[in-house]
């Protein structure tokens, strides 16, 4: 019986490798990538046979720093990866990506905003990304170029990554939040955008783990990203690329 | 043989010591006492520790206020489907703390169950130092009113039924004899359920957010600065075992905390 059990999970899993594949997947099996929360689902179709463990950038640096056993990083901002690579933990990153900032309100727009300057108001309830989470100091960046600082007087939550500000903004408990136009697409009608006059340029870098194990396999999976399918899932997603 | 034994034991205690403590003393080790004090001055720290002081204090009043009475109606009436109830009211005491936390939004969320009405009046509570409350509220009373309920049903009843026969309305029997006589027992759970009131985490930062000054607990500035200021993540994490510590120390000394936890040894003690 049980022999039997692993013999169909054998020929299963010869079926789903001669399917329609779309090239090389298979030899990501047992790859670690830890990459932005904002990169969540762009990864998860460029390949789905990778282990990924999305969070805010800075968190993922953290656990990288503490040794945590990854092949792969990707950050929503160059900062980590370059302090990464300065301390030696992970090899020459690229930028393979970019994005924008924008902000979103529940489909119902509780609190009636339509441009920035209704962030100010009183009484509205926003939810950013906090400081050093790669979204939130874009947040703030974007304020401060605009002259607009008095916003964060309405901030009532700082999340540790980007999903968290989604996510209070999609169950209409927050009135507005600053996400990337990627999330915002992701979101679909769960929430409204409204685009923002300034834009920090937000670039995303992609690294070897300087003690991986699969160099192989987190090789394959750059190159995969950077690839004309993955630039295409990319672009698809709402990303730029370089 | 029998020392072999004897060498495991003491093998498997050493072991479970030090995995359980080495954790805390590496936690002391990472930082030196002069920069424990400046990382526990610093305004992070200190507006992590007024917000949890504020919240705690305003959750235990409630949760001794209702508690107290809700313990003791269930600990000595008996009617059907009581079993069922303690039950209930134990378990938020197993529930993770992330459905705490998505189950308070169910609740009190601007589309949730109360949380819709309560938004057509303008009150809206996730994200707020509401939140915390009710979070710490919802995981510290199952603490208090479980140890609640065995204090009281360690009261001899002989002694509840003297007073009732003496004339003293059940008001004042439960005011002037089962309370006091519960009290040890009662300040045991209430310790603990301050204990875990300070230590949520889970359904704080789901269902409250965490906003500096204003939601951020202790333990939501632990997690905040873990990735920015490690030193204060690490000082207000020392903080806290001192805290625990006390508290675990204040529920052993209670003198009669072991009696009243055993309600089959009361039932066949003496009166008196």
């Amino acid at each position: 019986m049980r022999s039997r059990a692993w013999l169909l999970t054998v020929v299963l899993l010869a079926a789903s490798c001669g399917g329609d594949d779309s090239g090389g997947s298979a030899e990501l099996d047992g790859l670690t990538v830890f990459a932005a929360a904002s990169l969540t689902e762009v990864f998860e179709e460029i390949a789905p046979d990778a282990t990924f463990n999305f969070a805010g950038s800075d968190e993922l640096a953290t656990q990288i720093r503490e040794g945590a056993p990854v092949d792969v990083y990707a950050a929503a901002s160059p900062r980590y990866p370059n302090e990464l690579a300065a301390e030696g933990f992970l090899r020459q990153p690229q930028v393979f990506a970019t994005n924008r900032l924008v902000v979103v309100v529940p489909p119902d727009n509780p609190a009636g905003i339509r441009t920035v300057d209704d962030l100010s108001r009183d009484g509205v309830r926003l939810v950013i990304g906090a400081e050093g989470v790669p979204v939130g100091d874009y947040t703030r960046s974007v304020l401060e170029t605009m002259g607009a600082e008095d916003v964060l007087d309405n901030v009532v939550s700082n999340e540790q990554d980007v999903k968290g500000v989604l996510g209070k903004v999609v169950s209409g408990d927050a009135d507005a939040g600053f996400v990337y136009v990627t999330d915002a697409k992701a979101a679909g009608d769960d929430v409204e955008s409204i685009a923002l006059p300034a834009q920090p340029p937000v670039e995303y870098p992609i690294g070897i783990v300087a003690e991986t194990e699969n160099l192989e396999a987190a090789e394959a999976f750059i190159e995969l990203v950077l690839s004309e399918d993955g630039r295409q899932a990319l672009e698809g997603a709402g990303f730029g690329v370089p | 043989m029998r020392r072999a034994f004897e060498l495991g034991l003491a093998v498997a205690t050493g072991l479970a010591l030090a995995f359980l403590l080495l954790p805390m003393v590496a936690l002391f080790l990472r930082i030196s006492p002069a920069e424990l004090a400046d990382a526990l001055t610093s305004e992070v720290a200190l507006d992590a520790l007024w917000v949890s002081l504020k919240t705690g204090l305003i959750a235990h009043f409630f949760v001794l206020l209702v508690g107290t009475p809700a313990a003791y109606f269930l600990a000595t009436k008996r009617f059907r489907g009581r079993g069922t109830l303690v039950t209930l009211v134990e378990l938020p005491l197993v529930l993770p703390p992330a459905v705490a936390g998505i189950a308070l939004f169910a609740l009190f969320g601007r589309l949730g169950l109360l949380g819709r009405t309560l938004d057509t009046f303008g009150i809206q509570i996730p994200l707020t130092q509401t939140a915390v409350v009710l979070a710490v509220i919802f995981v510290a009373a199952p603490f208090y009113i479980r140890q609640g309920i065995a204090s009281f049903e360690a009261v001899d009843p002989l002694l509840t039924d003297a007073s009732r026969t003496l004339g003293a309305s059940p008001a004042r029997t439960f005011r002037r004899i089962a309370l006091p006589l519960a009290s040890s027992g009662l300040g045991a759970g209430s310790a603990l359920a301050w204990a875990r009131g300070t230590g949520e985490f889970g359904a704080t930062i789901m269902f409250a957010g965490s906003l500096q000054g204003v939601t951020q607990t202790m333990p939501l500035a632990i997690y905040a600065q873990l990735d920015l200021n490690r030193d204060i993540a690490v000082a207000i994490g020392a903080l806290l075992v001192l805290v625990s510590l006390t508290v675990l120390l204040s529920v052993k000394l209670l003198p009669s905390w072991t009696r009243f936890t055993s309600p089959s040894f009361i039932r066949s003690a003496p009166s008196g």
